[in-house]
């Protein structure tokens, strides 16, 4: 027993101290204005490399860290005056030329003195931004070597980048290049209506090109971490928390005026924990709400909770190539079956809207159904059975006799409970049971590239602001984003018409034409909602919750 | 007892060795890849990743080159530049030359977890497993001994069934409705303690409770057994007909024997702990590696499963080892042979 | 998890003896009858009995004891709950007190979840998959280890040696990686099957069980190896034993030896394993349904319908805690039935 004693005697104080290690290093800051925020789900690892990040939460810092040329607002998705602070379009609309903003100091966390400083070079001068650091960094996005996820995304939009990014072409044929040390040349292989968002984004953010090459994969270490926005990185724990500090050095600008704050503190916690920690006044803000809790929230913090919208839309797809949904009547009774005010009010009740055609309605060039009332898919349980008739009328078959259907999704809490809903739904409408089945995510993937089921399920974000990142980069017949099997060359024409044209208006008419076969047409899929984001924002807090996807934490501000 | 280890160290390798073709082969006989997503990646930035990461090759080639990146210990001198896809876990200074220095055991990069290795998710995550895992075996310790003690001695009474009624509801209460009650009710409520993270000695209360307290009755119900068993000895028995008083023959005789089994149990039950994790740290925002596990499974993030699998067998498999080192030290009629 | 088995295995190894001696030395009076005696007098190993029986009757008659299905979904009552289990819980508050937002519906005995089911009906449903859950990974495990453990200990040399290294390879394998590993495969390749095949037909099968039914069997089949260990130790030191001796003598061949006299005498020690293991096949399939790979919805399982209820435990209590204390019951049940059962295979421990 004594010997147990002092077994467990030695395990309690080797926890102890432990814990005290690990506990050292949390720094608390009484006059500074400090945000604490939850974020993400629990273990989420920030990617800091510009060139590879590709989650949301990655690129919430690297907006403040790196901001772009046109950054978009993230209030409205309109590009803003970033690091371009103006910008000229050639005649035939495939030029663009940006003027960099000058005297923006690159910075880095300095552990010594614990403050933000300048990073200069070899011979000692500070190093600014320059148009060579936007090439070098839209080059490394698209560079093999690199293997970024998004290098398809500059390479696509950028002359000679394809090739350059397929290992093919040469890097000093892509056609971006700094004409002087704040000019910044680039050309697009054709015009389009969006040019200005794409260049705008990440991809084509400056990056410093000295310390990546000196500490290669280590770059992103605190200490080399060499940035130039409104917020500098002070410390990192993986899957657990970072602290970000402000750049005094940042002169401000549209897109990022000079920040309020001093200190972003993030952790990343489930949705259930966060708002735990948030109900405890742990946290401030936090990025996402359990859905359960949504009425008491209502009830208990209702100045606190927030309902934004979010750049996604939910849709259910068919395999047009198997029966019965080969049919475009029982595609169309399916779709106008599914009661989609019921679903978002009473199963999801997150504010989501309705949605009856595939793209978001909050871009300049998006088509919404407000302005196009007859086009699109409706719910409508009377229309979905008269277009079961037809079915049945057309193929002979009967309620009986119809092959089973099976709806798919991958594993989860929410598609699951939008799967029993809708099967529901099905059921009650048209009487047709139809059998839900659940697949692990990247069997789920596979299966949609191979052999897509009769129904199933994706959500699509959009990657910049236009119409054209939905219904084009989907939907194109040769899309590899395409699991419906579907193609319409009226839909195609119509795409590749509206894409090149810079005029926001004249596009709508084009992409309301396109959603209709889309939608209800050739019904190649069933619309379901567009998504919501639902947050806790302290009333303490002067907040301006973004649209995007991507809250823009350095233009927040603590009141009082 | 030379021979023991060596016998052990031999079998030790066999069995990782037999694990790494196994669980290499099983992950890339599942569908999809590291490189998956819903939104699907045009073929040539697949191809891009698929060549730096060798997944063009076939799959027997991949497991021999990820097995020498493994096993083969490099000798490199002069200026070492660190990568993701050169990260060893040692690096012996060696006393020769110019910077001369021995690496052994690269464990690839992470495929999902662009900037950082194996070797990084490694020592970034492995000590706050090991000591949450280290807390709640004291924590199950604590309860479960005396516990299993009282309910031994008091067999068939109310104090046995209450005892052992205590620790089963430790193992009958899932991890996923006791930890979310536990922050509640003590972090949201009354606030003793804070809600979530990771870094203070308040903050591993809980889940240490939470993750002990489920294990308790393991150790409750051996301690309970084995007690019972070793009471019934004929050196107790004559202990007692001595005249020793009866707690001193528990304390002095009883419990040293009666521990073996329970001694046994610590050592998978810690290599249980660091890999069974997964709830606990969802709950309480524990950045351990038992996320990494399932995550990178749910990936296919073929480097990660390969690197924490062959991890959590080499510590199932020394965790083995000790527990018999133990029964020596314990029962000293047990000898190697 | 596989270590765990393992330690309780180790311990299996180390008391053996007084299990054996007690068989024997009881076989005149028949040492099941003995046991069974034993096992009725101890009262906690009773009360596990009662309740697992009532949950076996309720899963049996689930239908009769609810007017609902599991998968009715109402949507004019999602999230409502009774008044009692409003008054149960100090922090659920009805619509119309002060911060109320429960919405009150009598006619749901336990409350309804996010779909407007009714709780009651799900956890009775629920009962069934738990039970099928309890009792299929253990019988797998059961029968391929004390198989595979009986041959091993039984043929010897080599053979054992190498059957024994193979178990050793098993433990070090994290079950976690299978159980997905596993689990993708089977639903991959069995969800893909042409109509009329014998894989839609198992694909069927699997579906009554809500897709638990195949992993529960790839449970059963990862996790043998305690099993098979216990089982080999036993025939080891049966097979020196003189009545085994003298049945070779008088010319009983191998396999009547391991059926009739071998089997007999190692199911003590192996059952008792076993039941004491059903307890962690329950929480598995919980912990399953909480990384998102547990049954088919709608099919209720008390694993996912805790899961579900977590989320939404600081508002409605009721969802996570009705199921947990099902789920909490059975585990008590079958761990004082576990004990008990020990107890009555392990006479000498009770003389004390």
């Amino acid at each position: 027993m004594r010997n147990l004693k002092r077994t467990s005697q030695l395990f309690f104080a080797l926890a102890l101290l432990l814990s005290m290690v690990a506990g050292l290093g949390t720094v608390s800051a009484q006059d500074l204005k400090v945000l604490r925020v939850g974020m993400g789900a629990a273990g989420t690892t920030v990617v800091w490399d510009v060139a590879l990040a590709t989650d949301t939460t990655s690129h919430t810092f690297i907006e403040m860290m790196f901001p772009g040329l046109a950054p978009r607002d993230e209030t409205t998705g309109l590009p803003q005056h970033g690091m371009a602070e103006e910008w000229e379009i050639s005649e035939d609309g495939r030029v663009y030329t940006f003027k960099i903003k000058e005297g923006v100091p690159w910075v880095v966390y300095d552990p010594a003195t614990d403050s933000v400083v300048e990073v200069t070079d070899e011979a000692g001068n500070v190093r600014y931004v320059t148009a060579h650091d936007f090439v070098y960094g839209a080059l490394r996005t698209m560079d093999p070597e690199t293997a970024s996820n998004y290098g398809y995304l500059p390479a696509d939009w950028v002359e000679g980048g394809n090739a350059f990014n397929e290992g093919t072409g040469a890097r000093e044929d892509v056609k971006i290049r700094a004409v002087d040390d704040y000019t910044l040349e680039i050309t697009s292989p054709e015009p389009a209506g969006f040019l200005l968002q794409v260049y705008g984004l990440w991809v084509f953010a400056a990056q410093p090109q000295w310390t990546i090459e000196e500490h290669g994969d280590n770059w992103t270490l605190p200490e080399n971490y060499h940035v130039y926005g409104t917020f500098v990185l002070k410390s990192y724990e993986p899957g657990s928390r970072v602290e970000i500090i402000k750049n005094p050095f940042w002169p401000g600008t549209e897109s990022h005026p000079i920040p309020k704050l001093d200190v972003i503190e993030a952790v990343f916690l489930d949705a259930s924990a966060a708002l735990a920690a948030y109900e405890a006044g742990e946290l401030d803000t936090i990025e996402e709400v359990p859905l359960p809790d949504l009425p008491r929230l209502q009830v208990e913090r209702p100045d606190e909770l927030y309902i934004g919208s979010r750049d996604c839309t939910y849709y259910y797809g068919f395999n047009v190539q198997k029966p019965p949904v080969d049919n475009v009547h029982m595609r169309r009774a399916l779709s106008a079956a599914i009661d989609r005010q019921t679903l978002v009010e009473q199963v999801l009740g997150r504010g989501e809207l309705p949605a009856g055609f595939f793209s978001r309605p909050n871009f300049a060039a998006s088509a919404t159904q407000e302005e196009y009332p007859d086009l699109g898919a409706h719910s409508d349980p009377e229309l979905a059975r008269q277009e079961l008739e037809l079915y049945f009328e057309e193929t002979g078959n009967t309620l009986e006799t119809m092959p089973q259907l099976t709806l798919m999704y991958n594993t989860s809490e929410a598609h699951a409970i939008i799967a029993q809903a809708v099967q529901q739904m099905w059921k009650e409408n048209l009487g047709i049971e139809v059998q839900v089945a659940n697949q692990e995510w990247q069997t789920y993937l596979d299966l949609l590239t191979e052999d897509a089921p009769q129904i199933w399920r994706l959500g699509w974000c959009a990657d910049y602001p236009d119409p054209h990142n939905f219904l084009g980069d989907v939907f194109y017949s040769t899309s590899g984003n395409n699991h419906t099997n579907w193609a319409n060359d009226e839909f195609d024409s119509l795409i590749d018409e509206a894409k090149v044209m810079t005029d926001f208006e004249a596009r709508k008419p084009l992409y309301a034409r396109a959603e209709h076969i889309l939608t209800w047409e050739d019904a190649a899929i069933a619309p379901i909602y567009f998504y919501t984001k639902l947050s806790m924002i302290g009333t303490h807090l002067d907040a301006s919750p973004s649209i995007i996807g991507i809250e823009r934490y350095d233009k927040w501000d603590i009141l009082g | 007892m030379l021979q023991y280890f060596t016998r052990s160290l031999l079998g030790l390798i066999v069995v990782l060795f037999v694990v790494s073709i196994i669980t290499f082969a099983l992950m890339h006989q599942v569908p999809g890849g590291p490189f998956a997503s819903e939104k699907k990646l045009p073929q040539t930035v697949l191809n891009n990743l698929n060549a730096k990461y060798k997944l063009d090759d076939p799959v027997w080639k991949q497991y021999i080159d990820y097995m020498a990146d493994l096993v083969i210990p490099r000798i490199t001198t002069g200026e070492w530049k660190y990568s993701v896809t050169n990260d060893y876990l040692f690096n012996i200074k060696l006393p020769v030359g110019d910077n001369t220095t021995l690496r052994w055991m690269n464990f690839g990069p992470s495929y999902t977890d662009r900037t950082r290795s194996v070797n990084g998710i490694f020592k970034a995550h492995l000590p706050v497993s090991f000591q949450l895992g280290l807390a709640a075996m004291f924590v199950a310790t604590v309860i479960g001994i005396p516990l299993g003690t009282v309910a031994a001695l008091r067999k068939n009474t109310i104090f046995d069934y209450f005892s052992m009624s205590v620790a089963i509801l430790g193992v009958s209460v899932p991890a996923i409705v006791l930890g979310p009650l536990l922050q509640y009710v003590v972090a949201v409520e009354l606030k003793w303690l804070p809600t979530t993270g990771w870094g203070t000695f308040e903050q591993l209360i809980m889940p240490a409770f939470a993750l002990g307290f489920a294990q308790s009755a393991l150790i409750a119900r051996l301690t309970r057994a084995s007690l019972l068993q070793v009471l019934n000895e004929d050196y107790i028995r004559t202990a007692q007909a001595k005249g020793l008083r009866n707690h001193q023959v528990i304390v002095v005789h009883a419990m040293k024997n009666a521990m073996i089994p329970v001694v046994t149990v610590m050592g998978p039950l810690f290599a249980a702990l660091l890999t069974g994790t997964f709830v606990i740290e969802k709950v309480f925002g524990l950045p351990g590696l038992g996320h990494y596990f399932v995550v990178s499974i749910n990936q296919r993030d073929y480097a990660t499963i390969m690197g924490t699998t062959l991890l959590f067998a080499f510590f199932i498999v020394i965790a083995n080892f000790i527990v018999d080192l133990t029964y020596v030290w314990l029962d000293p009629r047990i000898r190697f042979d | 998890m596989s270590s765990i088995d393992a330690s309780t295995e180790r311990v299996g190894e180390a008391l053996p003896e007084p299990i054996r001696l007690a068989q024997e030395t009881e076989r005149s009076r028949g040492p099941w009858l003995d046991a069974w005696r034993r096992l009725i007098r101890n009262r906690a190993a009773i009360v596990g009995m009662v309740v697992i029986a009532a949950f076996i009757l309720i899963a049996i008659f689930a239908p009769q004891l609810t007017n609902y299905t599991y998968a009715e979904q109402n949507y004019l009552a999602i999230n409502t709950a009774p008044k009692w289990v409003i008054d149960l819980f100090p922090k659920m508050k009805e619509v119309g007190q002060e911060m109320g937002y429960v919405r009150v519906n009598n006619d749901y005995r336990f409350g309804t979840d996010a779909l407007g089911r009714d709780l009651f009906t799900r956890i009775i449903y629920g009962a069934r998959i738990s039970l099928a859950v309890a009792f299929i990974g253990p019988l797998t495990s059961l029968l391929v280890g004390t198989i595979y453990g009986m041959v091993s200990g039984y043929v010897g040399g080599r053979t054992d040696n190498i059957m024994m290294r193979i178990v050793d390879i098993m433990y070090a394998f994290p079950t976690l990686l299978l159980i997905i590993l596993m689990m993708a495969f089977f639903r991959a390749s069995f969800s893909q099957s042409e109509y009329g095949t014998l894989a839609y037909q198992l694909n069927k099968i699997d579906a009554a069980f809500g897709g638990m039914l195949f992993i529960f069997i790839g449970i059963g089949i990862t996790s043998w190896m305690d099993t098979a260990r216990l089982a080999r130790g036993q025939v080891l030191s049966l097979r020196e034993k003189e009545f085994i001796e003298a049945a070779h003598s008088i010319g009983v061949s191998d396999r009547g030896i391991i059926f009739r006299h071998v089997l007999p005498n190692i199911m003590g020690p192996v059952i008792v394993r076993e039941s004491l293991a059903i307890p962690r096949y329950i929480s598995l399939e919980a912990f399953l349904s909480f990384i998102g790979l547990g049954v088919n919805p709608p099919t209720p399982s008390w694993g996912s319908m805790i899961s579900e209820g977590a989320q939404a435990i600081k508002s409605y209590p009721n969802q996570a805690i009705f199921p947990a204390l099902a789920l909490f019951l059975i585990m008590f049940a079958f761990n004082f039935l576990g004990d008990g059962l020990r107890d009555a295979l392990d006479p000498r421990a009770t003389k004390v």
